[in-house]
Order: structure tokens, then sequence, then C-alpha cells
């Protein structure tokens, strides 16, 4: 097959020791059995709200001062540790919950050296990440860990070893680790986006949630429109004009093989997965005018949901699966409305704009983002799902189709505020907005699974 | 005049032949199409250049913004087309939808279908069988011109009725 698996090529980390306490590891084990005890003790006498911690609910949230230092090569290497570093930095940055804090250490750490908490302690860092790696042949040894300054401990020690192409999902795997360590979710860093590339044809792409590790998942030379992950990230299903019509295809990942899920006459298009994968929510307009239905994974209608003469399109489902979000004009301009899969009466959300589309239901299930004409442009907007609290988010040109991201910390959109339209990232409030794509694009789907 | 015509005709068909991935864009735009007059037609099968002739004469129903309602002028367009269409029995047209670029793909596929379908509704209504059409929406994916201003995008809010034997 032409197209690039974005699985085949990713060499899987061979392992990932967790090492409790790097230090530890040096003494017998009854020994770790009788300190880890002494430890508990010390420990317990510590003060709980000294921990570190992000809680992510408060309002007024500081970010966290982190610092991360180049990482240490053992030995000589071709990967750069400040270029290890960087991606990480990266990584947390655009979270926005955290102050990257560019100091340097006076004494460059090693792997077997605890650092110096007092020097880090007096330039206000909390949080504190030193790594180190040696490379032999094309295997990566990859060592990081996370420090608790305040209370001069170590919070987060992991090793990995794989192949040195594998140094970026590395990184990302333990930015991952510590943002579930920090603020008890999980990080999106090992996540991908797909979206079509916005040029003379409309092909899906793939990359890291970075924009890095760009990949064409289709190569047709026809118009594919609104990929969308499975939930298990074995798949992808998207509207394509592969039959000259636009009709639901799925593409296995594993195989590249396409399938086709829905090629009735009309409209085939927006589909989107269950939360659990079991269900496609679509929009399709066999029966006349465009309307919300619901197929099985193997195409069968299972009902239609929505009625009345509205053009109703791009549902998303409630994380809890009870509830689709949807746009339809039935109003006379398109707005945002809810209805319950179990079926029932319609409710619309949104009155703030004339004009609202695109809507993606929070993986958290409080907030629904979308896309509204504001001032003849489009910009991103949150709201809450009992229709309160509604916040615009951009502000500088046109920005579209919002995608969560699964950790609900991010979302993807696309923005032509410098000319291009390119594939962008944000944090939940908009704080931190930055272009990831290299291509133009748009329609960005947020994977559910880490690579 | 002759060979001028035929030269117009044979752009044309190269332009439809080359025409793999349905979209459009390469060959409706408005100055590309000849306006020669329409040949007469008998009721039997029509030769290729007679069906391109047809095609060239079909008129390119424009929209307004968000709207898939027929104006006036559309009507007019529309009630010259249906007049057309009778006198080719044989040649069946798919009802294409496009919408400009503002929006979302995603709703502007919908508002490209209903758009194909107000068309079609309305050349049934002046008689033309309804098995005769079929519809098909790009949405916002194959503009005519590509530029963002008013004037690119009510050249791109239309109807395009492609014709086939």
């Amino acid at each position: 097959m032409n197209n690039d698996n974005i699985l085949s090529d990713l060499v899987p980390i061979r392992s990932i020791h967790y090492k409790p306490h790097l230090c530890l590891l040096h003494f017998p084990f009854l020994t770790q059995i009788l300190f880890g005890f002494l430890l508990f003790l010390v420990l317990g006498a510590f003060p709980c709200e000294g921990k570190l911690v992000i809680d992510v609910e408060n309002p007024n949230l500081a970010k966290m001062p982190i610092s991360i230092q180049d990482f240490v090569a053992d030995g000589a290497s071709p990967l750069n540790g400040s270029d290890l570093a960087a991606i990480l930095k990266n990584d947390l940055y655009v979270t926005g919950l955290f102050q990257i804090v560019e100091v340097h250490a006076p004494v460059t750490p090693n792997s077997t050296s605890e650092p110096d908490f007092e020097v880090w302690s007096r330039q206000g860092i909390q949080a504190l990440i030193l790594g180190n790696f040696h490379v032999r042949g094309d295997e990566l040894v990859l060592e990081a860990r996370l420090y608790d300054v305040p209370l001069r401990k170590l919070e987060l020690g992991k090793r990995f070893t794989g192949q040195i192409g594998d140094h970026r999902r590395m990184i990302h795997r333990f930015g991952d680790l510590v943002m579930e360590r920090l603020t008890s979710v999980p990080g999106c860093f090992s996540t991908r986006i797909a979206f079509v590339g916005d040029s003379q044809s409309r092909e899906v792409y793939s990359m890291d949630f970075d924009g890095y590790g760009l990949k064409q998942m289709t190569r047709n030379g026809t118009i594919n429109l609104s990929p969308e992950w499975s939930p298990d990230g074995r798949s992808i299903i998207f509207t394509s004009y592969l039959n000259k019509n636009p009709d639901l295809w799925l593409m296995d990942l594993t195989t590249q093989r396409l399938f086709p899920l829905s090629t009735r006459t009309g409209i085939n298009a927006s589909g989107r997965y269950s939360p659990d994968g079991s269900l496609i929510g679509l929009s399709m307009s066999f029966e006349g005018i465009p309307k919300i239905y619901i197929i099985s994974t193997q195409g069968q209608i299972i009902k239609r949901l929505t009625a009345g003469r509205g053009n109703d399109i791009s549902p998303t489902w409630s994380p809890d699966g009870s509830t689709i979000a949807y746009v339809s004009d039935q109003a006379g301009s398109p707005q945002i409305y809810t209805v319950p899969v179990s079926g029932g009466q319609s409710r619309r959300l949104t009155f703030q704009s004339n004009y609202n589309t695109d809507p993606d239901w929070s993986p958290r299930g409080d907030l629904l983002a979308f896309s509204a004409r504001i001032d003849g442009r489009f910009q991103v907007c949150t709201i809450r799902t009992d229709g309160t609290d509604f916040r615009v988010l951009t502000d500088k040109g046109s920005n579209q189709d919002p995608a969560w991201s699964p950790d609900g910390r991010m979302m993807a959109f696309s923005s032509n505020r410098d000319g291009k339209t390119l594939i962008y990232i944000m944090d939940a409030k908009g704080q931190i907005q930055v272009p990831v794509s290299s291509l133009t694009g748009k329609g960005p789907a947020w994977s559910r699974t880490s690579q | 005049m002759l060979s001028r015509y035929l030269m117009h005709g044979m752009i044309v068909l190269l332009a439809t032949l080359a025409l793999v991935s349905g979209c459009s864009r390469k060959i409706v735009r408005p100055n590309q199409v000849p306006q020669g007059p329409v040949a007469p037609f008998g009721a039997g099968q029509i030769s290729e250049q007679e069906l391109q002739g047809v095609q060239a004469e079909l008129r390119i129903v424009y929209f307004d913004y968000d709207k898939y309602s027929l104006s006036p002028e559309a009507q007019t367009a529309l009630q010259y087309n249906a007049e057309l269409l009778k006198r080719v029995p044989n040649v069946n047209v798919v009802s294409e939808g496009h919408c400009d670029e503002r929006g979302t793909s995603e709703y502007n596929l919908a508002l490209g279908e209903r758009r194909a379908r107000s068309v079609v509704d309305y050349l049934v209504g002046l008689g033309i069988v309804p098995n005769r059409m079929t519809t098909v929406s790009y949405g916002s994916e194959c503009p005519v011109d590509p530029a963002h201003n008013e004037a690119a995008w009510a050249k791109n809010r239309r109807v395009f009725l492609r014709v086939s034997r």
C-alpha cells in the first residue's frame, strides 16, 4: 500500500521501568524495606498541603514554576540533550499550567547524584526535571526524573529503552506521566491529530500533537473530509468522494484497507464514534433533508435522531454516550442543539451568535467547544452544557473546527490568523495558542489513544 | 466559425476527461464555457459534442449567503434550463451544490445538498422527470474562484447542472 501506516514504523518501547527511588536500588532488599518504612514515617510528618499538586479546578490557579534541565549524555551521542529537554518544555508549556523557568544548574548532575535542592529552592522552583541518556548503536536508554523541590524528594523516575528514533515518544511518554503525577490525569502528549490537507487535494494527514511525525493517511486524489479516530485508535472514518458521492468510509490503520460504511444517496457526512466505539452518529440526506442518524459500526441504520425542516449536521457525543449535540438551521441560522440518544425533544443551546457550528463535546463532559461567527469572522468558543458561561477563546483571524484533546485540557483548531490556514493547539482557556501543522489544513480530529 | 465551435467543444471535452475526482473546480469557470447557439437535437442518442453544447447552454444558478431558497433570477435561469432539458429527453443531469468558503466544511456540505435539491425540486415542478436528476453536494470544497472576497464568494455559491447521457 502506498499509505504510510502511522503505527507500522513505530518500534514499541521495549521496557518502561519504574524506579521507585533511585538511591534505594543500591541497597539490599531488607534495608530497602527498613528505609522505606523510615521514609514513610518521616513523610507522614510533613503537612500534606506541601505536596506537589496542580489543582486544575482552582479558578485562581497560579502556574507552577518548573525547571527542565538539558538532558545529560553519558558518552557520545547523535542526540542533543537540550533538544530533548525542549520537547518536554514545549509539552508542559502548551498545557498552560506551567511557568517554564530557564535557570541552569551550577553543577551538571548525573544519573546517580541528587540535585542540590537548596539552589533550586532559592530560585522559586517547585518542580525540577532532570534527565540523562546514552546511545549504543541504534539503542537509546533514557532516564528522566521529576523532583519535588520544596519537599526535597523524587516524585517520579522512569527509564525508557528503545531505538534512537523513539526519543520523541519517550519524552512525550514521560510528560504524560508528569501530568498524571501532578494533576491525576495523564497528559495527551503521546496522541496524534488527524486533519484534512487544505490545498489542491483534500487528503487526510496525521501528526503528533506537537506537529512532528507528519504522515499522509489517504492518497486517493479526491476530496476527503471530517476524519475521526475510532476510540481504540485502530481505524479512522472519514467522508470521501471516492465514488463521486460524499460517502462515509473506514480505513483500517493496520492494513490500510478501506471499507465503505455508508454510501446512501445524498450526503453521508460528519461521522462521529460514540465514546464506547459501538455506534456512529452522522448526517445523511437520503430521505431528503440532512438529518442526524445513528448507525452501527457495520453501517446499518439503528435510528434517525432528528426530524423537522432544518439541515442537521455535525453530531458530537457526550462522554457518557447519552446525548448528542449537533448543528441545525431549523430556526433560520445554524445553531447548536442537544438531543437524547434514547430519543426525545431537541433543545437549543446557543443564542450568542447567528452562526454557530462545529460542536465538540469535551471529554470531561462539562463544556462544548464550537465555532461562532462574531463580527464577520469565526472564533472558537466554549459554553457549558446547560447553555451558560459562553466564552470566546480566539480573536485573531478566523478560527474553526475545535477538537478536544482526550484529557480535555487542550483543543486543536484551524486558524488563518497568519495568512495560511494551519492547525493550531491551545489550552482549554485559550491562554496559549500555537500553530503545529507544517501543512495548510483544517478539520482536526484528536486521537483518543496514545501511540 | 465551425472550426472555432469544434475547438471550443474539444476544450470542454478534454477538460471533462481530465476530471477524475468529481470536483468540478477545473471546468466550470464561467468564462471558459462557450456561449454558442444550441444546435437542434433529435429524440435519439446525442453526440458528445451535442451533449457539451447542452452543457454550455445550461445556466448556473446562484444563491445568497447561507441560503438555499431560489431568488427570482435563479428561477428565471431554471425556467430557461427546464425548457432546454425538455428538448433533450435523453440527457440526465447531476445537480451539484456548492457554497462559498465561509462557514465550516460540514455545515456547508449540508447547505450544498439543500441547494442542489432546491434546484431539482424546482425543475420537477417545471415538468422535468425526477429520475433524470440526481444531487451531489461539494460543500465549499470546489470554488470556481479561490479569492477571498465578496465577488468570488458570489460566484462560488452556486448549483451547476452537469449533463450526462
